[in-house]
């Protein structure tokens, strides 16, 4: 399983993680009971620092993504596990469709844009 | 059954090191600078036609190198047969990789320095697998070797004489409990992976850490019976009160010894086989640099270059206390 990091993107590196591996969780890539790798260790293996990584690590815990068990590390919770509001679910969503609508596109056409970044996202987590 | 001659163990060791450095250097050596394939020199990612121009003349300069090395060590094994004097064997072969290894080195950094200034900036892939030491290391087996030393150490306390030679055990101390450090900063240690064939790349990285990890063992293993034939040796002296080496005892210690160091090399060689032909084409470590991470010098991370000098330095401290001993 792997992240891919970019050089130009915009969104710090804890960001980068941190949407990374709840992409992976989405496409079901990353399951329930999965343990990630260590903080030391993946501050190692991109080059950046401990704090960076406890950073992502960290919102992924807020955010229910995972539960850090002691000698375990951080694993990933049960997709059910989150209580996120409807309205809070859907606000980036109606972010990015006025997004859409604005810059001219068709319903049609923004149907199909979703339907390929679903199927790309499943695809990404191994699951199609 | 007499005891094995100082004479006899040096003809062996000569036996065994020729046909091994041979072997290094036409299946490993010779060829070094092109085992990531054409696109790169020595780990260096170079242009197209690289090898059509300027790179005739860098191989003929590595060639040159390696050959010079290789005369140099050849020379002094003759000179070694021809006048008998077999006691300068372990110079031969300690004095050989003293030089071969810093000139390769040192070739190395002058071929990034003068080819590989600028490494690309790449997209980094990251692996979300755990790494933990116990799927690496074995502990019960590396608990056993520091009990073997511990043991070999306790022997040499009780039995060994006022006169006794410390520095020999504590050498061979050194080199083998040195080595698990090492290993844990092997494990720990990775070069980034790129985006593009990154499966490939993790596994030839994983496949590497694990190579290392068992050379170095056997390496581990080598001086570990060594100490412990050293001890028992010792101590069986000491209750026979005899001035020698129970003869028996050198035999199956040396017998050992080398059956280690014969397994040592087969891991070795057959790792670096597999290792190369999984690397002929992927994207070597240090030739690239990623957002975060700037270019490391053949893929070693700090750690890893922190530990190689303590190691080192700790076998060269060794070796030269000796000599300046002796001198001032």
């Amino acid at each position: 399983m792997f992240l891919t990091l970019h050089e130009n993107d915009k969104r710090p590196i804890y960001q980068q993680i941190t949407d990374g591996i709840k992409a992976l969780i989405a496409g079901g890539g990353l399951r329930e009971g999965m343990t990630l790798p260590s903080v030391r260790q993946v501050a190692g293996d991109l080059g950046v620092n401990l704090n960076t990584v406890a950073v992502a690590y960290r919102q992924l815990q807020d955010e229910g993504f995972v539960t850090v068990r002691h000698g375990a590390g951080a694993v990933i919770s049960s997709r059910s596990a989150r209580p996120v509001e409807q309205a809070e679910l859907y606000k980036p969503l109606r972010t990015a469709l006025t997004q859409l609508v604005l810059s001219g596109l068709t319903d049609r056409e923004i149907v199909g844009a979703v339907r390929e970044e679903l199927a790309l996202l499943q695809m990404k987590g191994g699951t199609r | 059954m007499s005891a094995p001659s100082v004479v006899g163990v040096f003809i062996f060791t000569i036996c065994l090191l020729v046909p091994v450095l041979t072997y290094a250097l036409v299946k490993y050596f010779w060829n070094k600078p092109l085992q990531n394939g054409p696109g790169y020199f020595l780990g260096v990612e170079v242009p197209a036609g690289f090898y059509e121009g300027p790179g005739r003349g860098w191989m003929a300069g590595y060639h040159a190198t390696v050959a010079s090395l290789y005369t140099v060590w050849a020379v002094a094994l003759g000179a070694i047969v021809i006048t008998r004097r077999w006691e300068m064997t372990p110079m031969w072969a300690g004095g050989f990789a003293l030089l071969f290894v810093p000139t390769m080195l040192g070739f190395q950094a002058w071929t990034r320095h003068k080819l590989g200034v600028t490494p690309p900036v790449r997209p980094v892939a990251l692996a979300l697998e755990s790494r933990r030491l116990g799927d690496y290391i074995s502990w019960p087996l590396e608990a056993l070797m520091v009990a073997v030393v511990g043991f070999s150490w306790w022997l040499l306390l009780r039995h060994a004489g006022a006169h006794f030679d410390w520095l020999t055990p504590l050498q061979l101390t050194w080199v083998a409990l040195g080595l698990i450090p090492g290993k844990i900063v092997v494990v720990r240690s990775s070069s980034p992976l790129p985006t593009e064939r990154t499966e490939e790349h993790y596994r030839y990285q994983d496949a590497e850490r694990r190579n290392w990890l068992r050379a170095w063992g056997a390496f581990g293993w080598f001086f570990v019976v060594i100490l412990l034939g050293l001890a028992l040796g010792m101590a069986l002296m000491r209750a026979r009160s005899a001035s020698r080496m129970v003869p028996g005892l050198e035999w199956l210690i040396l017998g050992i010894a080398f059956a280690v160091w014969g397994y040592q090399v087969l891991v070795y060689y057959r790792g670096s086989r597999q290792l190369a032909s999984m690397a002929r084409d992927l994207r070597p470590a240090g030739s690239w640099r990623t957002p975060f991470r700037r270019a490391s010098w053949m893929g070693m991370s700090r750690p890893y270059l922190i530990w190689g000098t303590i190691w080192c330095g700790g076998i060269f401290a060794f070796i030269l206390y000796p000599l300046c001993k002796a001198r001032f």
